[in-house]
């Protein structure tokens, strides 16, 4: 495949992007916190979907996502519904967000967490721990971008290039307006991810023998494909540890669940869900196709995350569709990133900076994010050239980390007697028991960290909890005005009042 | 907010997305063991999220 070609398609999407973004700019709401970061709780159910979906599916899927399917087979698809069923959580807690983000003006998901048990500690741990686990996880999304376009093009254009250009597109997308930017660019790639991406696949199948001719091939040469724990990567406790992190994906990961506080009504929230999940489930089984396509046509392949390039690189697909899937996957790794940053800047500056500086104003916060903006991206694209292994297990060690914030996050809305103290024994023990397995080879007492993780973190917020006294009056002023979304018809007025004081 | 009971058709879905494979389909190598399951399950769980959601947006001012 040309480089020139693949240069151009680059330019192409990128100017369309930035002519989108640009467009997308709103002088009067970039202004303040949750204008710049919430959209203002504006945003629309299509936008919000679209969005939701760009944001939640990344390189991952096409690249990483492909290579497990490949690498261990049916189980990457069980592994994938499994947190696709998860993302049901945001039906429960979606609307509860939403509406004590309009009351008490949160800005971030630990924010809530702060205000909810009065601690400014709880805040900025939760804030702190979402930096730690989420920087390796953008990095990794940057490494798929990396191995992508130098395995496409056979090294012409290099991993580290490759990486630089996806950087400096994020920060871009982050940097004009914000959210809003974010969230129309989020669109548009989302909209090019799952069409390329579909159009390919179904193209590969058919060069394949059709959806037939694919899997009696699999059945002859590779029948440990299609069932679990089959070639042995998805032994049942593998699964687990796996998808529990993902399962809780939805309220762990602080870049989509501050999107429960964006949506402009519940509608709008109905929407986004119900967008994200038909867009989730097409994409989900497209990647799973793609990986079964790469075992029948390069059944040796050295290294599972090449898994697509190869695809791509073959003569099955013809060199333009193949760039444009190309830029498919950039796009999905560019708004998987440019959201982690914009969402890690705005706890910074609204949970470190603000509670280190409490009479800092709206506007200096807002600059403070805009500096860390950058920064976060360094710092990824400094993980990236460090090319760590497979992408998947990657990812998912970020989510074994991130997944100690959802006992506290559960028992905000759900247990009146949770505390700080709870809390914070919660996210620092478990986050550091994580930490730990992750450094001393992978598992203790033969369980991975995924597997440990929140069963700790349940314990030590439960038992620390009924040990320490509760904050009785914000819990139940909280708990009412999320309960307050019911099925009633009962008119509510959500008001955006003051900023929430911890 | 009041519980909507088909969160709990959600809940069986993922428990059974454990059980099933693991046990009843381990044994058949074929598109129609494992991946038809996963497959009907996420057609299953966008189903049973139009349900829990579709109240949503009636208490608006």
């Amino acid at each position: 495949m040309s480089t020139s070609l693949i240069w151009w398609s680059v330019a192409i999407y990128l100017a369309i992007a930035v002519v989108i973004a640009f467009i997308s700019r709103d002088g009067k709401s970039a202004e303040s916190m949750s204008g710049y970061f919430l959209g203002g709780r504006q945003m629309n159910g299509i936008l919000s979907a679209l969005s939701y979906s760009a944001t939640t599916y990344s390189a991952f899927m096409m690249v990483g996502l492909a290579g497990l399917t490949y690498k261990g087979g049916v189980g990457a698809l069980g592994f994938e519904i499994v947190y696709f069923a998860g993302v049901s959580l945001v039906a429960i807690f979606g609307p509860r967000f939403w509406s004590v983000g309009k009351k008490f003006g949160y800005v971030t998901p630990s924010e809530m967490l702060g205000h909810r048990y009065q601690s400014k500690a709880v805040s900025v741990t939760a804030a702190l721990a979402s930096c730690l686990f989420l920087i390796p996880y953008a990095a990794v999304q940057l490494t798929g971008v990396g191995y992508l376009m130098s395995g496409m093009t056979d090294g012409a254009i290099s991993f580290s290039t490759a990486v630089l250009l996806a950087t400096v597109m994020a920060l871009f997308f982050c940097y004009i307006a914000g959210i809003r930017s974010v969230v129309w660019t989020d669109s548009l790639q989302a909209v090019m991810m799952i069409v390329v991406s579909t159009l390919v696949a179904l193209l590969v199948i058919s060069e394949l023998g059709g959806f037939d001719g694919l899997f009696t091939t699999l059945e002859q040469n590779n029948a440990n494909s299609l069932s679990v724990p089959g070639s042995g990567l998805f032994s049942f406790w593998t699964f687990l540890g796996l998808t529990i992190p993902w399962f809780f994906f939805s309220l762990s990961n602080p870049q989509v669940s501050q999107r429960l506080f964006m949506p402009s009504s519940l509608k709008s929230l109905r929407q986004m869900l119900m967008g994200f999940l038909v867009f989730g489930l097409i994409y989900t089984l497209v990647s799973v196709m793609w990986g079964f396509s790469a075992i029948v046509a390069f059944p040796d392949l050295a290294k599972a995350d090449m898994a697509t390039p190869a695809l791509l690189a073959s003569d099955m697909v013809p060199p333009v569709l193949a760039v444009i899937v190309m830029i498919g996957i950039m796009a999905a790794a560019i708004s998987t990133i440019d959201s982690i940053m914009l969402t890690l800047s705005s706890m910074v500056s609204r949970d470190v900076y603000a509670v280190v500086k409490p009479e800092a104003s709206e506007k200096q916060q807002l600059n403070v994010g805009k500096i860390v903006i950058p920064v976060i991206a360094v710092m990824a694209y400094v993980f990236a050239k460090l090319q760590l292994s497979l992408i998947a297990v990657l990812s998912v060690a970020a989510s074994s980390g991130l997944v100690v914030v959802v006992p506290a996050m559960i028992g905000a809305f759900f247990w009146r007697k949770g505390t700080a103290a709870g809390a914070l024994a919660s996210m620092l023990g478990s986050g550091l028991l994580v930490i730990v397995i992750y450094a001393t080879g992978g598992k203790l007492l033969g369980f991975s960290a995924g597997i440990w993780g929140l069963p700790v973190a349940t314990l030590l917020f439960v038992g620390v909890s009924l040990l320490t006294k509760a904050p009785k009056q914000v819990a139940d002023d909280f708990i009412e005005q999320a309960n307050s979304t019911s099925m009633s018809k009962k008119s509510q007025s959500a008001s955006a009042s003051k900023p929430a004081v911890v | 907010m009041k519980s909507n009971p088909w969160i709990w058709a959600v809940w069986a879905l993922v428990i059974l997305s454990y059980v099933v494979p693991f046990t009843m389909l381990d044994k058949v190598q074929s598109w129609h063991g494992s991946f038809l399951y996963w497959t009907v399950t996420g057609v299953l769980v966008v189903v049973a999220n139009l349900l829990l959601t579709k109240d949503f947006g009636e208490d608006e001012a």
